[in-house]
C-alpha cells in the first residue's frame, strides 16, 4: 500500500492548460509550529515561496528555517505576535506575498483579519470572510443549519435575553424545555470559554451571568444561549471542500471522543462503528450545511452522536483542523494542496473528487496521536521545557507531522502541540497495531509529553472495541496509577546508568542551566559534609 | 568489596522534582528486569560532586529526574550527619572514611580538645592529601588508626566525646 501523505496530486497538474503553474508565486504561512511547516512543505511541493512569521520565542525554530524568509511580528506573547493582524499584514505587503495561509488557532477564524486581507487585495487561503463571521457565530451557525433541515443539539436560537430582568421566566421556562443538566454557551465561545454546565433550574441564573462576563472579556461580545448537555455522546465532524463554482463535497468524518477540556487528544478516520448508510447521511447533512453557508475553501462540520447514533450539529470550524491528516491519509489527497488551488480559483481537483465519492466507503483506517508537552500526569498541565533527544518513527504507514527538532526549545507561550504522529493501514484493528508499534519507537528526552497516554490508548480494549465517548478520558486514564507502574523501571534504569560509568550531558545552553539542576547541585553540596 | 551488597544503589527523585509515591529505594543494578515490560529510554547522565549521578529516564512515556548514589556513600554520609547531630547534643561520635587510601599523619592525640572544623588527620588518597576535620567542638576519646595505616571507605578513624561531658543524671 502505498499512501504518500505529501503527494502532490491533483490540484497542481490539472490546471486548464495542462502546466504545472503554482497557484501562487509567494505565500506568508501566519502560523507556527507544526503546521506552519507543514503549510511551508505544501507550498514548496507546490513550487511556492514560503515566507515565514516569528516571534522573539521563534527565531530559531524550525518553520522559520525551513522558510524562503522570514519576517518578526513582536515579543514572545500571542497576543504581542501571531495575533497582531496589523503585523501580519505588514509581513504580507514587505514580503511580496499574494496569499495568506493562516494555519489553525491565532488569526485563522478571525472575520475581520479575513476581510482585511481581502481588502489589502491579498488572498485569505480559507473561507470567504462573509462565511467565517457566519459560522463563526454559534448561534447563527444553529439558525443556518436549523434552516437547512439538520438536526441541531436541543437549545435555544436566539441570544439568551439576560438584560431584561422581565425575561427571567422565559429564559427558564426555555431551560426546562430543554431540560437539565444544560450548557450555556458563548455565541462568539471557542475552547470552552463563557461555557458553564447548569444541573438545576436555581443556578440558572448565575451560569448566565458568568458565562456571558467571561465571554464579554474572551470574544468582546457576551450572547450566551442554553444547549442540552447530550450524553453519553460521541464526538464526530466531517471534512468540507467547497470550491468558487459552488461544489462542496464531504471527504468523508473523523471520529474526536477522546478529548480532555474540548482539548482532542486522539483523531481517527473513518469514526469507529458507523454503518455506510450512516456515514452518508452525517456527509450529507454536512454538505446541505456547507452549500447553505455557501462555504469556499475548508471547513469541518461538528456533530455529536447520541447513544442511538443519531447525528446532531454542534457547530462549524472555517479553518483547516489539527487532525485534517487522518482524512488525508485515508482519502488519499492533500488538503493544504487543494486549499491553495482552490484559493487561487481553481475547481476541485480529480483527487478531491474521487476521495468524495469514496468517503462513504473507506478502504483504510487512519490514527492520529497528538504528541503535546504536557503532563498526563498531572491533568495535562503545560510542561514545557528543552527537547534533548528527538527521534521518530519512519515507515511508508507512519507520518510525522513536527514543529520541533532535537535541542529545540517548547515555549510556554502557545499552544503545547509538538508533534503528530499518524499511522494508516487497512483497517482500525491493524491501525492500532501500528500505532502501538509507532509510538514505542518514539524517544523524546528533556521534556514530559502525552505519549503515556498515548500507549494507554493504543493497549485499551474498550478503545479498539470502539466503545468511545467524550467522556472515555475522565473515565478511564489515571495517570498516577499509570506513572507509578512505569516507576520500577525506572529507577532500575536509572540504578544501572549511574553504575555504567558513562555520562551524556543535558541539553543545555551556557546561560540557560535549568533551575532544578542548580538547586539540586547546592542540596547535594550542603548535605555532603566536606 | 563486591558482590550485590556493594552494587546496591540508592535511587530517588531530584530533590523537589519527585511525585507522590517517588520514595527513594535501593536497589541492586544487576538484578533482572521483572513485572510488566515497559519501554525505557535514559537520557541524560550528569555525574555531579559527592559520587552522585543525576539520570532522566523516561519509562512508558513518563520523565523521571532521578538522583542516584552508591548505597554504601548514602549510608555513610547519614552516619556522618547522625553523628554531626549527635556532637551538637552531647554524645560521642565516630568520625568514619569518607575515601579510601593511606593515613599521612595524625594530628590530635587522645584527651586533646578539639574545634569545630579544626584537622584531626590528614588522609592521601589518589595522590592527594585530604584534610579530616572534626565535625564538632569535643574531646579526642580515642584514635583507632595511625599514620601509615591504609584505610578503606566507612573504616573508624576517631572516636569524639563531648566537648563538655553531660552531668550525671542519678
Amino acid at each position: 500500500m502505498t499512501v504518500g501523505p505529501r503527494r502532490v496530486s491533483g490540484a497542481a497538474s490539472l490546471h486548464k492548460d495542462g502546466s504545472p503553474r503554482p497557484p501562487f508565486r509567494r505565500v506568508l504561512v501566519a502560523n507556527r509550529g507544526e503546521i506552519a511547516v507543514r503549510i511551508i512543505r505544501a507550498c514548496h511541493a507546490l513550487g511556492m515561496e514560503a515566507v515565514a512569521v516569528y516571534s522573539d520565542a521563534d527565531a530559531d525554530a524550525l518553520h522559520v528555517a525551513m522558510a524562503d524568509e522570514a519576517v518578526r511580528l513582536g515579543p514572545a506573547p500571542a497576543a504581542d505576535s501571531y495575533l497582531r493582524p496589523d503585523a501580519v499584514l505588514d509581513a504580507a505587503r514587505v514580503s511580496g506575498a499574494e496569499a495568506i495561509h493562516p494555519g489553525y488557532g491565532f488569526l485563522s477564524e478571525r472575520a475581520s483579519f479575513a476581510r482585511a486581507v481581502e481588502q489589502a487585495g491579498l488572498v485569505f487561503v480559507g473561507p470567504g470572510s462573509d462565511v467565517i463571521a457566519a459560522l463563526g457565530d454559534k448561534l447563527a451557525a444553529r439558525r443556518l443549519a436549523r434552516e437547512a433541515g439538520v438536526p441541531v443539539v436541543p437549545g435555544t436560537l436566539q441570544p439568551a435575553p439576560i438584560a431584561r430582568a422581565a425575561d427571567a421566566h422565559a429564559i427558564a421556562a426555555a431551560a426546562k424545555d430543554i431540560g437539565f443538566p444544560l450548557l450555556v454557551k458563548a455565541a462568539a465561545g471557542g475552547g470552552g470559554r463563557g461555557m458553564r454546565r447548569v444541573e438545576r433550574a436555581e443556578d440558572l441564573p448565575a451560569a448566565l451571568a458568568a458565562g456571558s462576563a467571561e465571554a464579554a472579556s474572551a470574544f468582546g461580545d457576551g450572547s450566551v444561549y442554553l444547549e442540552l448537555e447530550l450524553r453519553p455522546a460521541r464526538h464526530v465532524e466531517v471534512q468540507l471542500l467547497g470550491d468558487s463554482a459552488g461544489t462542496v463535497v464531504a471527504l468523508g468524518e473523523r471520529g474526536c471522543s477522546l478529548q480532555r477540556r474540548h482539548q482532542k487528544l486522539v483523531e481517527e478516520a473513518p469514526a469507529p462503528g458507523l454503518t455506510r448508510a450512516e456515514r452518508r447521511r452525517l456527509h450529507e447533512l454536512a454538505v446541505r450545511i456547507g452549500r447553505a453557508a455557501r462555504l469556499t475553501n475548508a471547513a469541518t462540520v461538528e456533530f455529536l452522536l447520541d447513544d442511538a447514533r443519531r447525528p446532531w450539529f454542534l457547530e462549524v470550524n472555517t479553518r483547516l483542523q489539527v487532525e485534517h491528516g487522518v482524512t488525508e491519509l485515508v482519502g488519499g489527497l492533500d488538503l493544504v494542496v487543494e486549499q491553495f488551488a482552490i484559493a487561487a480559483g481553481r475547481r476541485l481537483s480529480a483527487a478531491a473528487r474521487a476521495a468524495a465519492d469514496r468517503a462513504a466507503s473507506p478502504v483504510r483506517h487512519a490514527i492520529e496521536a497528538r504528541l503535546s508537552a504536557e503532563d498526563p500526569g498531572r491533568g495535562f498541565a503545560a510542561a514545557p521545557g528543552r527537547i534533548g533527544r528527538w527521534s521518530m518513527p519512519a515507515a511508508d504507514w507512519v507520518r510525522v507531522d513536527s514543529g520541533v527538532r532535537s535541542g529545540d526549545r517548547v515555549p510556554p507561550d502557545y499552544d503545547p502541540l509538538v508533534a503528530k504522529l499518524l499511522v494508516v493501514a487497512d483497517d482500525r484493528r491493524s491501525a492500532i497495531e501500528r500505532l502501538r508499534e509507532a509510538l514505542d519507537q518514539v524517544e523524546i528526552t528533556g521534556i514530559q509529553t502525552t505519549l503515556p497516554f498515548h500507549a494507554f490508548v493504543a493497549r485499551d480494549r474498550s478503545f479498539a472495541a470502539g466503545e468511545v465517548s467524550i467522556d472515555w478520558v475522565t473515565e478511564r486514564w489515571d495517570g498516577v496509577a499509570d506513572r507509578a507502574r512505569a516507576r520500577p523501571a525506572a529507577w532500575l534504569a536509572a540504578a544501572r546508568a549511574a553504575s555504567s560509568g558513562e555520562a551524556s550531558p543535558w541539553l543545555t545552553e551556557p546561560d540557560e542551566v535549568p533551575a532544578w539542576r542548580l538547586e539540586g547541585r547546592e542540596a547535594l553540596h550542603d548535605r555532603w559534609p566536606e | 568489596m563486591t558482590g550485590a551488597a556493594g552494587r546496591a544503589m540508592r535511587v530517588g527523585p531530584v530533590p523537589g522534582l519527585g511525585l507522590p509515591g517517588d520514595e527513594p529505594a535501593v536497589l541492586d543494578p544487576g538484578v533482572a528486569d521483572s513485572g510488566a515490560p515497559v519501554h525505557v529510554i535514559v537520557g541524560a547522565v550528569d555525574r555531579i560532586a559527592g559520587g552522585t549521578t543525576l539520570v532522566e529516564v523516561i519509562a512508558g512515556g513518563w520523565r523521571f529526574e532521578l538522583e542516584v548514589e552508591p548505597e554504601r556513600r548514602a549510608l555513610l554520609r547519614e552516619r556522618a550527619t547522625r553523628a554531626g547531630a549527635a556532637a551538637g547534643s552531647g554524645a560521642a561520635m565516630e568520625v568514619h572514611a569518607m575515601i579510601p587510601g593511606r593515613v599521612v599523619s595524625v594530628s590530635v592525640a587522645a584527651g586533646d580538645a578539639v574545634r569545630i572544623g579544626e584537622q584531626l588527620l590528614v588522609v592521601e588518597a589518589m595522590k592527594m592529601q585530604n584534610e579530616v576535620r572534626s565535625p564538632g567542638d569535643a574531646v579526642v576519646a580515642r584514635l583507632a588508626v595511625s599514620a601509615g595505616d591504609t584505610i578503606e571507605l566507612g573504616d573508624l578513624l576517631v572516636v569524639l566525646a563531648a566537648h563538655a561531658p553531660p552531668r550525671d543524671a542519678s
